[in-house]
């Protein structure tokens, strides 16, 4: 079995905390040997995921939690977003038709291409009440 | 986000600044651009020279904005992307969406010579 290192956070389900959530994903993936531009890709993939759970599954309710953990292999540096709300189904994603969302008008649908065009996994699992998203990316 | 209006000949320069990522945002730079139409400015040129941070959502703003801007007989120009946002823009493939200059003159300049 690789050794697996892990850090994790619990932040409020709050636009005002993707912050705290960036610079917690770029202090660790900083130090695997990174750049700083595949490190701004991560940290996009997880403000989105981040987003897409305050946004969808708590609707704003800050009260609420999500727990993002981060650990690593030799090969992989894997992130894990848990949160308890409504549960989401990636089966009914499509990828954006561009010209179809610029004459309607549509801002959104671009959270999930984005997860999945900077990541090289993207998994989401729904269990006892905990969706969980994990995401990796090679190292 | 911020934002600056800087009127130019012929074209009306929005320079954004901090974190772009929705929310209220999304409505105060739509409320400007209906003002500019209003006004009968339909050429805009946003400049993302000093944007720190931007999501999905933020792209939405642009993607919103020119539209706003399109449909009005106008259009959205941008200039000054980072490696960060041109990336994003990469990606999502709306870099063949936009009109996009390295700089502020560059952006402006075309808008002149329509």
């Amino acid at each position: 079995m690789p050794k697996v290192d892990s850090h994790s956070i619990r932040i409020p389900a709050s636009t005002e905390e993707l912050s705290r959530v960036r610079e917690f994903i770029a202090d660790f993936a900083g130090q695997f040997g990174f750049t700083v531009q595949q490190t701004h890709e991560i940290q996009m993939a997880v403000d989105e995921a981040c987003t897409n759970v305050i946004k969808h599954a708590y609707n704003y309710d800050e009260t609420r939690e999500i727990e993002l953990s981060i650990s690593y292999t030799s090969s992989n540096l894997i992130i894990k977003i848990v949160d308890q709300g409504k549960s989401f189904d990636p089966a009914v994603y499509t990828t954006p038709d561009l010209e179809e969302r610029i004459k309607k008008r549509q801002r959104g649908g671009f959270g999930i291409y984005l997860m999945r065009s900077f990541m090289d996994e993207v998994e989401y699992s729904n269990e006892k009440g905990y969706n969980e998203l994990r995401m990796m990316r090679k190292i | 986000m911020n934002f600056k209006v800087d009127e130019r000949y012929n074209s009306v320069v929005l320079k954004l600044k901090g974190n772009v990522m929705g929310g209220p945002d999304a409505a105060k730079f739509s409320q400007e651009l209906k003002r500019l139409i209003d006004e009968g400015k339909k050429n805009v040129v946003a400049d993302l020279s000093s944007v720190k941070f931007m999501n999905s959502s933020g792209l939405g703003i642009l993607i919103s904005g020119l539209t706003t801007m399109r449909n009005a007989g106008g259009d959205m120009k941008i200039c000054g992307a980072t490696d960060r946002v041109e990336s994003l823009l990469m990606v999502t493939k709306l870099i063949t969406v936009f009109d996009n200059y390295k700089t502020q003159d560059e952006a402006v300049k075309a808008f002149e010579q329509k």
